[in-house]
């Protein structure tokens, strides 16, 4: 019985994470805008305006439901469900510390692709069943972009599984440490094994994967909806797009998707190319600072610190750049990114077969 | 019963009625997310058998790929082309006699096959290898891919290079004459 209680306080704690996580990036995001903006963002509630996400959220908790009239009910009510619950099911297969990962899955990365694509039917369900011109058209604006962007995203980590020989993340992590069993090799020259720290990670082992994980974190953005791939709710055209007649908590919900998605893209991105929780610190001679600083609580530090990185990085991009156009975003991922990622799959073929192998 | 029969149990309750209910609803929009409570659950079912990778690749292609596109395929059509479509109401009427005939027909080939081949006695049955939970599946399918199954995977791919060629053909702007 403890073994399914486990999994029952496992589940809970993700879901607690990404709630919190959702409340603290809500604060930063306006915190970040606000000072790329020059302007102080909210300042009124707690000191510096701490308090402010909490009070969004006890707006939203108070507000009514509200279903129009000519909605589709059913589909209506189910969609935040199902946006949330597809994105949030993908974090049971993400590996936070030596030893610490949900559930260790031999096809991790394959799973965690195919449960996001579930949150595609979510956001038609969303679009349709709010029988509103701009959410339909948000709806599939979004998922014409999620779905072509899903294959140089695809494409980029298949490189990586190339020269990582694994779908298992918990195997890709640690083959980019000191606690890799194989030899590893810094730009496929200089071996690091016992050195460790960045030198090991994925971008450095195969240097074709820096352009590898660019085109992921792009296709990312373009998945996560948003800027400057944010068509799919484009205020200036689409209100909101296909989130613009929830209300209350189902609109609480599907920005908590919103947000818990920024992080999981991420934190892909951070496991696959970034050496997930392994230390940036290198061994130097006898400092063993890579030894020191890798285990549990300094890995679940690492990936924290890496993921929250790259998620201000998504922020900050949201708020500098502007909106790209249909037919720039449908070029750029088909004429740029999509060959680039083919590209990087060829050269880790042959690096795989010529450079590691030896 | 084990917590697993009954876990079975529900996911092939699942799959029946959501499959009953896609075929028998009216609203089509409907049916086609039923069909993906269908699909899921069936997903599931073969996660039952150990074949977490048909598991998912099931989610792949028919969640994220054709189900997108058969709902992309229906908002896209002309509404007025879907009202013609008139969904009789009633299960047995003179236009159905066809179709339940040929279900019928399909069903009892179905059984057929399924009570003549005996399948706990067949050889290669008895002979294959067990796999537990923990086995890597996705190194044996690639193996076997690579070398067993290569000429089928090759005929597939170009089948599909087909099939792409002629979709961007149908695609392309016709030239002015």
């Amino acid at each position: 019985m403890s073994f399914f209680l486990t999994y029952v306080l496992v589940a809970t704690a993700l879901f607690a994470f990404t709630a919190v996580f959702t409340l603290f990036a809500l604060y930063s995001e306006r915190k970040i805008s606000a000072f790329i903006q020059d302007r102080l963002g909210p300042m009124e509630v707690g000191k510096y305006g701490s308090l402010q996400a909490f009070a969004d959220i006890l707006k939203m908790l108070q507000k009514e439901f509200i279903i129009p009239t000519a909605a589709d009910k059913i589909l209506f009510i189910l969609a935040p469900t199902v946006i949330f619950v597809s994105v949030y099911l993908g974090f049971a297969a993400l590996p936070w510390a030596p030893g610490l990962i949900p559930a260790s899955l031999n096809l991790g990365i394959f799973y965690i692709f195919a449960i996001l694509s579930v949150e595609t039917l979510g956001i038609l369900m969303a679009g349709w069943g709010s029988n509103n011109k701009y959410a339909l058209l948000g709806s599939m604006r979004s998922v014409a972009q999620m779905v072509s962007y899903e294959i140089p995203a695809g494409i980029a980590i298949i490189s990586v599984v190339m020269i990582s020989q694994s779908l298992n993340l918990q195997e890709i992590s640690i083959k980019q440490g000191i606690l890799s069993p194989d030899t590893m090799k810094f730009l496929g020259l200089w071996d690091v094994k016992s050195i460790g720290g960045f030198l090991s990670w994925n971008i450095f082992q195969a240097p074709h994967l820096i352009i590898a994980y660019l085109i992921y974190f792009i296709a990312s953005l373009a998945e996560c909806n948003r800027a400057p791939f944010d068509i799919p709710e484009a205020e200036s055209e689409l209100v909101a797009g296909f989130h613009i007649e929830y209300s209350g908590l189902r609109f609480a919900f599907v920005f908590l998707a919103e947000y818990s998605m920024m992080f999981l893209v991420g934190m892909i991105g951070v496991v696959m190319f970034l050496g997930g929780w392994n230390s940036p610190l290198p061994n130097i001679g006898s400092v063993k600072l890579a030894t020191l600083t890798t285990g549990l609580g300094w890995g679940i530090f690492w990936v924290l610190m890496k993921t929250l990185t790259v998620v201000a990085v998504q922020i900050w991009i949201r708020w500098t750049l502007p909106r790209l156009r249909v037919d720039q975003l449908m070029s750029l991922c088909w004429k740029v990114l999509t060959p680039l990622a083919f590209l990087c799959m060829l050269i880790s073929g042959i690096w795989q077969l010529t450079v590691m192998q030896n | 019963m084990s917590s697993e029969q009954i876990i079975f149990y529900f996911f092939a309750a699942m799959v029946l009625i959501s499959a009953l209910l896609v075929v028998s609803i009216h609203n089509l929009v409907r049916s086609i997310f039923l069909f993906f409570v269908t699909l899921f659950s069936l997903a599931a079912l073969y996660v039952f058998a150990f074949a977490d990778f048909v598991a998912i690749t099931q989610v792949v292609i028919y969640v994220g790929g054709v189900l997108v596109l058969m709902l992309f395929a229906f908002m896209l059509s002309n509404k007025e082309l879907l009202s013609k479509i008139n969904p009789v109401k009633g299960i047995i009427r003179v236009n159905h006699i066809v179709a339940i005939l040929v279900c019928t027909l399909f069903l009892f080939i179905l059984l057929n096959v399924i009570i003549k081949a005996d399948f706990e006695s067949l050889s290669w049955i008895k002979t294959a290898d067990q796999i537990n939970g923990k086995d890597n599946t996705v190194h044996q399918i690639g193996i076997q891919t690579m070398t067993r199954y290569l000429l089928p995977f090759e005929v597939l791919s170009v089948l599909l290079l087909m099939a792409l060629i002629g979709a961007a053909h149908l695609a392309r702007k016709e030239k002015k004459v």
